[in-house]
């Protein structure tokens, strides 16, 4: 559905993006992680047509961004970073005003507002202005802004920032619901659990796409699952204090702390005895010890690394 | 197939909604030009009446009263006072008391009556030079008047021998809001409609909304014309509004036909709009918007033939005034309004209006890139 071949914009001297490359298949949802301004808006605004590509190419649905832009305009919905809505409009009239942008009209516009309103669960705050909503219900008007002409791909940038848990999981239930409608779906964000629940990811830094794939796939990646090693999971009272002693240990290659626990990767070599001795020696004598596969926050850490290595 | 104003009622729908619903801007469009207009059209009447007079009559008879009551009967001059030095006459200029000091020597009637050369003396402050001229000239008129009423009455004669009949035509009182009233409307009228749409397309960009937009189908034609028709409403409502204060106000009558002012009013406010427009197209954030704007708006004042006449400028000056839409839009409301003319006598300058404002609205259209950065 969305495919780039060697996506690259200069802003003056300085790389934004550097000869991106990857496929999105039709259906999917893939979420684009990266550190701040690691590139992803920009990669967003070239795929919508918004920004010309200094090098390099991008289709959606086989159609040229650069050359057909206005082609892929009816193909592709989009959700700015910044809540781009007017605010001085109530929610009914922001979803009137866009469906005219796309050339509804009469009885279509309304019947289209009916089921966007229904679709984002937005009948409460019909009559309110958008200035007066909250960030979560802001990005349900805003996305259902952007799906008013029906797009089969629905780019969204860091949808989820700033907004609270539980419209955060609200948010996701709806992409998932809209995955299943058959759009495909292409979502920055900075949240490891958002990741997590993508179909396909990439990552980018500095500009460029470190690593793009499934995420059970990434996961068996040798980079992350280095020969002769293991991870580990220590559960236990005084994590901080238990982390500095753990990390005296010989073979002992990562060690961070995840909230009560602490992820270890570790020589295949070093025993749970080893560790459990340790800990006693700091005075933590209660631990529960278990192997655990790795998460995409350790494979992005890995690969960073790896590739911050190769830079020097 | 592409709709060359695709997205059109669109962007007008929403453009009505949110002019309509920030009371700040609204007000901000409206006031200024109210003020500028009763503060322009005000100070800009530079008619000299009844200017302040200091009176040292060394002379005290019923001639020297009756010189005094025709400078007062002029109506260019008021007595505020009688002084009974030069000095005190001098000081009294000095500070601002009165503009002018007129003295009658002791001998003035016995002079007059002798047939000898009856001097008076006339001190006029010169610090502003209208006020000096006009006068200056209103003086020796008087004592014109007098020699030469005396002199025929010597002569027997009962009529002058040659006599100018002046008619002044269009403005017969010569009052200066005429002049320049009408002028004030096409400068006010520009600074407020040029900074309003130079903001509107600038604050979309601040604000984020033109990207979306931009992943729209909507042309930039249709964005354009959508951003212009309700500016071109609220200027139409303004324009109004100020030609009602021009009229009741500052009574300057409408001679001509109302309908060909209004005509000049619309394409002018379209020219005006396109420029806006076209700022906003260029401009990355408001203030380089407002400053832009200002780029076009200083010449308007200086080089229209608003306040000094286009006739008496430099050549370049001249010329710069001729590329002005202001020019031509305070040529044909003057004409309109104080000469009567119809839409027949001046449709080269509504032709001409309407050229600038479509070449200026193609441009800013064909400018508009729909990409960011
Ligand atoms: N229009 C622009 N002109 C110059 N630099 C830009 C422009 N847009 C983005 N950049 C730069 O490109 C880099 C990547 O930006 P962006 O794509 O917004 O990052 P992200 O969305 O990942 O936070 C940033 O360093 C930013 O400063
Ligand atoms: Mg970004």
């Amino acid at each position: 559905m969305i495919a780039c071949e060697n996506l690259t914009k200069k802003f003056g001297h300085f790389t934004a993006v550097d000869h991106v490359s990857f496929t999105v298949s039709k259906g999917s949802i893939f979420g684009f992680l990266g550190p701040n301004g690691s590139g992803k808006s920009t990669v967003i605004r070239m795929l919508c047509g918004l920004l010309e590509p200094s090098q390099g190419r991008a289709t959606i649905a086989g159609h040229d961004v650069a050359r057909e832009t206005e082609r892929i305009k009816s193909l592709i919905g989009y959700m700015s970073q910044k809540f781009s809505l007017y605010d001085e409009l109530t929610v009914h009239e922001n979803l009137m005003f866009y469906g005219r942008l796309y050339g509804l009209s009469g009885a279509g516009l309304l019947q289209r507002r009916d089921e966007l309103v229904a679709l984002a669960h937005l009948e409460p705050y019909l009559h309110r202005r958008a200035a007066l909503l909250s960030g979560g219900w802001r990005q349900r008007l805003a996305m259902a802004c952007a799906l008013v002409h029906k797009p089969s791909v629905l780019f969204l940038d860091e949808p989820t920032a700033g907004i609270d848990p539980v419209a955060r999981r609200e948010l996701w239930d709806l992409l998932f619901e809209f995955s299943s409608m058959g759009m495909t779906l292409f979502v920055t964000t900075h949240y490891m659990d958002e990741a997590e629940r993508c179909s396909h990811v990439g990552y980018i830094h500095m500009s460029k796409l470190v690593v793009c794939g499934e995420p059970d796939d990434l996961k068996q990646l040798p980079v992350v699952n280095p020969p002769e090693s293991k991870r580990l999971d220590v559960t236990c009272d005084h994590v901080t204090v238990g982390l500095q002693a753990i990390r005296q240990l010989p073979g002992v290659r990562t060690a961070t702390v995840f909230g009560q626990s602490m992820h270890l990767l570790v020589d295949e070599s070093v025993s749970e005895q080893s560790i459990r001795e340790r800990l006693a020696g700091v005075g933590i004598h209660q631990a529960d010890i278990r192997p655990i596969a790795p998460s995409l926050e350790d494979v992005f850490v890995a690969l960073t690394n790896r590739n911050d290595g190769d830079g020097r | 197939m592409k709709l060359p104003f695709r997205g059109f009622n669109a962007i007008l729908y929403k453009e009505f909604l949110v002019v309509l619903r920030d009371p700040l801007t609204l007000f901000f469009m409206f006031f200024p030009p109210l003020i500028e207009m009763i503060a322009f059209g005000y100070a800009l009447d530079n008619d000299v009446k009844h200017m302040a007079m200091v009176v040292l009559n060394e002379d005290r008879t019923v001639e020297s009263r009756q010189l005094i009551d025709r400078f007062v009967n002029t109506q260019t001059f008021r007595v505020v006072g009688e002084v009974q030095s030069v000095d005190e006459m001098a000081a009294a200029i000095r500070q601002g008391k009165a503009y002018i000091g007129l003295q009658i020597p002791p001998n003035f009637t016995r002079d007059l009556h002798a047939g000898r050369n009856a001097q008076v003396q006339v001190l006029i402050d010169g610090s502003s030079s209208t006020i000096a001229s006009s006068a200056l000239n209103t003086a020796l008129g008087v004592s014109f008047r007098e020699s030469v009423f005396r002199l025929l009455g010597e002569t027997g004669r009962r009529e002058l021998p040659v006599e100018v009949r002046p008619q002044i035509l269009f403005n017969p009182a010569m009052r200066s809001p005429n002049f320049f009233v009408p002028g004030v409307i096409g400068v006010v009228l520009q600074i407020a409609t040029t900074f309003a749409t130079a903001m509107s397309l600038v604050r979309e960009r601040e604000r984020g909304t033109l990207e979306q937009l931009l992943v729209s189908p909507l042309s930039r034609w249709g964005l354009m014309l959508g951003k212009l028709v309700p500016y071109l409403c609220i200027g139409m409502v303004m324009a109004s509004g100020l030609i009602a204060i021009m009229n009741w106000l500052f009574h300057v009558p409408i001679a001509g036909s109302l309908s060909a002012l209004f005509a000049g009013i619309v394409v002018y406010i379209f020219c005006l709009l396109s420029l806006g427009l076209l700022v906003s197209t260029r401009a990355q954030n408001q203030i380089q918007a407002l400053q832009m704007s200002m780029v076009f708006i200083m010449p308007s004042v200086f080089f229209s033939g608003f306040i000094f006449p286009r006739e008496t400028m430099p050549w370049i000056f001249y010329a710069i005034g001729s590329l002005l839409p202001t020019t031509y839009f305070i040529e044909l409301a003057r004409a309109v309004i104080l000469r009567g003319a119809s839409l027949a006598d001046f449709w080269q300058h509504l032709v001409i209006l309407a050229g600038m404002g479509l070449a200026l609205f193609a441009l800013c259209a064909l400018r508009f890139r729909k990409k960011i950065g």
